[in-house]
């Protein structure tokens, strides 16, 4: 008999846009409603609760996941992005190229996109790695080029910084 | 607690090391003698299935073991011949060791969902997920594989099931890494309280995954006291993976082909051939008729190859809306041996 | 200027329904029948569930008519002793908790004794299974123009053909959702994913027993409708009224993409056969067409969808003799409903592709065909428009080709596909037009009302239903106001889309907020800037800073500094007579044109096709924002790629849908689409639409499908009729045999 049974809640702490969260979970609680109902961060969305629209996704350390299908205890001492922790500077870069319209698929998109941020995106295919994103609004050229172009300006301006 | 409180909970193991996981395995999360007829518990890596399990009402809460808890650095072990088994599809689709001693193997875990998931699913629950069946995944449809009395897709829409080792249910194997696998001669590692953690047994892939026919809820051999902890497989240099799918993304392929050869010395010559056709059958669907006739071809002569990879559709019995998986699997079979040969 | 609520979305604080703040609150679901047809013989509660704990509503509990007040009154807002169709609602309940909600909706077990369901549209219905009138035709609509039959027989050549069309679901990205709760006034409010807010307001009045001061709609956020969220809020909006009026506390019901996907309206199937009659040089003589679209299981829309199909079905050509029968049919399917093209994408496909297999036997090129046939200023429609409007359709055309580079890519492709075993590239052309705004008498019997108020701090709030559902309505109606007033847009308000604060300006479709609404405001502008003058005195009309000015000053004087509001109300423009007795005369005010080119490649032996290029042009009249009406323009065709290659609802014995998972309702990822959609716009001003607009936003989604099977044609030399073409399709057009 393990003495590591949960029943029914289970106790976590992890980070979530780098704020410290103690919870306790239940066991069948997904990531997406800890953050939409407990923690009322409500700009991930749920599209198809599936995981095949990826409108809820969050970056789990660092890496794109969809939050409907990660259990909420998953995360324990783990690290979660969401895109209310996205800066003003990504949303303004996005912004000028057309890359959201009604907005339901944009949170995910966003995440995938701070995914690539470290990214050359001359190697790299934007198409490929959107591919968990459904659209329905825009036919996908306005959001590829939103990123590739943020993708850009925010280079150049990291490399500004780092040779004065 | 009574025995109908317990089953309407869900209570999840937590186990840390691969002992408890397998006396949890054994004896349940609470003593099996004293609550009767209570399952064991459901294993779980990522637990992407079960959620959608959970989701559409298809497992009623219940007695869960979270593997993913589990603190064994060989869960995680990834080299030329070795896969763990909570390894990320991800993981496994950007490991050089991987690519290099066996391509077919990380062409398959790339080409399986999306991103977002392969970051998630992993190497066991790839091989161990529950089929894509659309009678099976939606609740209404009281199927054969949740104890109904009939099969929904024989006389209803069944473009996306099976044309070989069909019936009674229809379902194909929805794993791609599966598929892979079979032709890198792999062995599933296996452990429980019975067989401990020690000595792993040692699964063909071949001996891995059973036909409706033998057995209609599980769509594996393996013991419910059983835990596949690793995968073990021979290097392929020789080998690719090529899908035929309606849309490029997170889409379950119409029909696949994992392709490995064993080439002569001249370099053109294939001596020996492993062929694995994938959405067209129950299980992995080996083509030993295939495998036979590719031996001795020359690459180049393309005609030959064509034939051999003809010989793909003997045996089909194709269902009322998919006879038209049976031409494009010799194709997807003859562009795999092209990739292969590289 | 830029999308107005872009950061917001790009940050994640745009708030959608189920966003919303919300204390105390019951989750609301629905019990759907299980069957297409039957009698409800007894509803069994599950003996696993404390009911004690729901609240439960069924048709008893509904205040008024059981009635969703639509065009007609057939369809019950929920089903009392029959059920017309699998996933009608029954009952609906609601609990605190989601998990045991769903785990009570799975307990409830109707039992149905069935009758015979009517479900394939194209066969007559037996006797057993008619159900409306005598023959299940909710609507038919027929247009004749000249002496079809003596042109037939005059005719050189006759060309036959029968186009087939699958049902499409929207999925806009955000499913449907409601929040309703009653505030101390004793007003149900109701708030949520839709388009139309008086739709909604009118069902609840109709519904519940109210008045309009009872009940009050305000439109959250919304995640993309294309139609989807016309009228099927007023149905999920009724369920959550009633629960809430049931619980006596707020009720929140958001539908999950399963439920979205079964439940909802979608595009309507239609079988539409040509018969068409040529001259040897390629003029068309007469064109004898008859329509059949699948309704569902109520009338919903669909008279208006027919109409639509109808009136486009001729295809933007000159024909002296024209013969159109359209049906509507009621079958035991979930009812269809409107979606992005309203009947004319299914009309346009199958004249588009006609036109391209006339083509072949007339052994003039595709091009040249429409060429010769294109409409010319002076020229009438089928219902006998005078088209005097000054687009150079044919020189649209030819500006399509020209980007496509079409001369030479046709002879690359010859080439390529001679040498080269198994693929095949083609290009195919569609020309096609679409009537901007309401069909006909619509907008004279809407009477649309748009009221602008000068704010005491001098800044002026736009007040329309008009909604933002992501075409860009917020920002497109900012730019039209300022530009009139001479503001700064940020000086411009729109005011909350909530039906106690803003009038009937008419819903949010037929592609008519930018042009009918604009051009609206654009009055209500002017009579803003007129009662200014009047009370400021001034001398001359006042604009921009002197404008602002000025309204701080009237609205200062008056007693409680109650704004200045200039109003106007929707006018019929001259020389726009529509007989709907008839159905002659000038169907829309006004059309847009477009030329659309597209390039495939299809594997033979995989029997995959992909549109590896495409060219679309439009005149849409002013082109109001380059930024917005691009993305329009791409993200409809690319909706309309998935019609016609992979969207495709399978349905079960009980004509429920059988792939209701978005893992088997394929739409295009990012993947699927082709690299480069060319857009180019003519600009051929309008003089009823805001600074010259036409209506844009449903254009996109006619043509593609056409085009893309043009170009399968003739990639592969067969004549593809069906969308969409989907492998298996394709596959048993080139390999016959099997």
């Amino acid at each position: 008999m393990s003495d590591q049974t949960a029943h029914g809640t289970v106790p976590i702490a992890c980070s979530i846009n780098g704020r410290a969260y103690s919870l306790d979970v239940q066991v069948n609680e997904r990531l997406l409603d800890v953050l939409r109902y407990r923690l009322g961060l409500t700009g991930t969305k749920e599209g198809c609760g599936e995981g095949e629209c990826g409108a809820c996704t969050v970056l789990l350390d660092g890496l794109p996941v969809n939050s409907c299908l990660v259990p909420a205890y998953q995360v324990d001492g783990r690290s979660v992005e969401t895109v209310e922790g996205t800066d003003e500077q990504w949303a303004a870069h996005l912004h000028e190229h057309g890359t959201t319209q009604c907005g339901a698929c944009t949170p995910g998109v966003v995440m995938t996109a701070r995914w690539l941020d470290d990214t050359n995106p001359e190697d790299l295919s934007v198409r490929e790695a959107l591919a968990g994103n459904l659209c329905r609004c825009t036919g996908y050229r306005g959001i590829c080029e939103g990123i590739k172009a943020t993708l850009k300006a925010r280079q150049q301006s990291s490399n500004e910084e780092g040779n004065p | 607690m009574s025995h109908s409180d317990l089953l309407m909970k869900t209570e999840m193991a937590m186990p840390r090391t691969l002992k408890q996981a397998c006396e949890v395995q054994s004896n349940g999360l609470h003593d099996k003698n004293d609550i009767p007829g209570m399952p064991l518990p459901v294993l779980k890596a990522a637990g992407i299935d079960l959620m959608d399990h959970w989701k559409e009402g298809l497992t009623a809460p219940g007695q869960v073991s979270n593997l993913l808890a589990l603190r064994d650095p060989s869960l995680h072990r990834l080299s030329a011949d070795s896969i763990g088994a909570l390894c990320t599809l991800s993981a496994i689709a950007d490991s050089t060791a991987v690519r290099k001693s066996a391509p077919v193997i990380a062409q398959a875990a790339e080409s399986t969902a999306t991103p977002q998931i392969r970051n998630v699913a992993t190497a066991g629950g790839n091989l161990f997920q529950r089929p894509r069946c659309w009678y099976y995944r939606a609740h209404q449809f009281d199927c054969l594989k949740k104890g109904g009395h009939m099969c929904f897709a024989v006389e209803g829409e069944n473009r996306y099931h099976a044309v070989f080792g069909n019936g009674p249910c229809h379902i194909v194997h929805p794993s791609n890494l599966a598929n892979a696998l079979s032709v890198c001669q792999a062995e599933v590692l296996v452990v429980s309280s019975a067989q401990g953690t020690e000595e792993p047994r040692r699964v063909p892939m071949h001996q891995l995954f059973c036909l409706p026919e033998d057995r209609l809820k599980s769509e594996h051999t393996l013991g419910p006291d059983e835990i596949a902890v690793g995968i073990s497989y021979r290097a392929a240099p020789h080998s690719a993976h090529y899908e035929v799918r309606e849309k490029q993304s997170f889409d379950w392929p119409l029909v696949m082909a994992s392709v490995a050869l064993d080439m002569r010395d001249d370099g053109r010559t294939i001596a020996a051939a492993r062929v694995c056709a994938g959405g067209v059958a129950p299980i992995p669907w080996r083509m030993p008729q295939v495998e036979r006739a590719l031996a001795g071809i020359n690459v180049k002569d393309t005609q030959r190859v064509r034939q051999a990879c003809d010989l793909a559709i003997r045996g089909a019995q194709p269902m009322s809306n998919n006879a038209y998986k049976l031409r494009i699997l010799p194709v997807a079979v003859s562009r795999a041996v092209r990739l292969a040969v590289g | 200027m830029k999308r107005i609520e872009g950061i917001s979305k790009l940050t994640g604080r745009e708030r959608y329904v189920d966003d919303l703040p919300l204390e105390g609150f019951l989750w609301g679901a629905t019990v759907r029948s299980p069957a297409a047809r039957g009698r409800i013989k007894a509803i069994h509660f599950g003996t696993d569930i404390d009911w004690s704990q729901f609240v439960i509503v069924d048709h008893r509990d509904i205040p008024g008519p059981n009635e969703v007040a639509m065009i007609e009154r057939d369809m019950p807002i929920l089903a009392a002793s029959e059920v017309r169709h699998a996933h009608e609602a029954i009952l609906c309940l609601a609990h605190p908790d989601r998990h045991e909600l769903r785990r009570a909706v799975a307990s409830v077990r109707v039992e149905i004794e069935p009758e015979e369901p009517y479900l394939d549209f194209v066969a007559e219905p037996t006797q057993s299974q008619i159900q409306y009138g005598s023959d299940n035709v909710f609507k038919h609509i027929a247009v004749n123009k000249g002496d079809v039959e003596q042109a037939l027989a005059e005719a050189d050549v006759i060309i036959e053909g029968v186009y087939e069309t699958g049902a499409q679901e929207h999925v806009y990205i955000e499913p449907q959702g409601m929040v309703a709760w009653e505030d101390d006034a004793g007003v149900l409010r109701l708030t949520g994913s839709l388009q139309c807010p008086y739709y909604v307001l009118n069902a609840l009045m109709h519904g519940l027993n109210r008045t309009a001061e009872q009940v009050r709609v305000i439109q959250a956020s919304t995640g993309g409708a294309f139609g989807g969220k016309e009228d099927y809020p007023s149905i999920i909006g009724l369920h959550t009224a009633l629960l809430t009026l049931k619980a006596g506390c707020p009720v929140k019901m958001i539908y999950d993409r399963g439920e979205d996907l079964a439940a909802t309206t979608k595009r309507h199937p239609s079988h539409i056969r040509h018969r068409t009659g040529f001259a040897r040089d390629g003029r068309l003589l007469a064109q004898d067409i008859d329509i059949r679209l699948d309704a569902g299981a109520y009338v919903t829309l669909s008279p208006v969808v027919l109409s639509r199909c109808v009136i486009h079905a001729a295809g933007p050509y000159q024909c002296a003799n024209v013969r159109i029968n359209g049906q509507a049919v009621m079958t035991n399917r979930v009812p269809f409903g409107a979606f992005r093209g309203f009947g004319a994408p299914q009309s346009h496909f199958a004249n588009e592709r006609h036109m391209d297999a006339a083509a072949r036997q007339l052994g003039i090129g595709p091009a040249e065909l429409r060429r010769i046939n294109l409409i010319r200023d002076g020229q009438q429609t089928a219902t006998g428009q005078v088209i005097n409007d000054g687009t150079d359709r044919v020189g649209l055309l030819d500006d399509a080709l020209s980007r496509a580079d079409y001369g030479r890519l046709r002879e690359a492709h010859r080439a390529f596909n001679a040498s080269n075993p198994y693929r095949r590239r083609g290009i195919g052309i569609a020309t096609f037009h679409h009537g901007a705004g309401f069909t006909g008498s619509g907008e004279v019997d809407l009477a649309s009302v748009v009221n602008v108020a000068g704010l005491a701090d001098g800044r002026v709030e736009v007040q329309v239903a008009n909604t933002e559902m992501g075409q860009g309505a917020l920002t497109v109606l900012t730019q039209i106001a300022a530009a009139r007033l001479g503001y700064d847009t940020n000086d411009i308000v729109i005011a909350p889309a909530d039906t106690a604060l803003v009038p009937n300006s008419g819903p949010t479709v037929a592609s008519r907020t930018a042009m009918v609404v604009g051009f609206l405001i654009e009055q209500a502008c002017d009579d803003l800037q007129a009662g200014v003058m009047q009370a400021a005195a001034c001398d001359q009309r006042p604009v921009g800073a002197h404008l602002k000015q000025a309204i701080q000053i009237v609205v200062s004087q008056t007693e409680d500094h109650q704004p200045i509001i200039g109003s106007a109300t929707y006018g019929k423009p001259p020389d726009v007579h529509w007989d709907e007795a008839t159905y002659t005369g000038s169907a829309y005010g006004t059309y847009a044109w477009a030329a659309y080119v597209a390039s495939v490649e299809v594997d033979l032996r995989t029997f995959v096709t992909t549109v590896t290029d495409f060219v679309a042009v439009q005149e849409i009249g002013t082109v109001l924002n380059e930024g917005l009406a691009r993305g329009q323009i791409e993200g409809g065709v690319v909706q309309a790629i998935g019609w016609a290659l992979s969207e495709e609802c399978l349905w079960d014995e009980q004509g429920g849908m059988s792939n209701a998972q978005l893992t088997n309702y394929i739409i295009p990822t990012s993947c699927d689409v082709p690299l480069n959609i060319d857009v180019g716009f003519v600009e051929n001003p309008y003089a009823y639409g805001a600074q010259g607009a036409k209506g844009i936003g449903e254009l996109p989604m006619d043509g593609p499908a056409a085009a893309v099977l043009n170009a399968i044609a003739d990639a592969t030399g067969v004549n593809p009729t069906v969308v969409p073409m989907t492998p298996e399709r394709l596959m048993e057009l080139l390999v016959p045999n099997e």
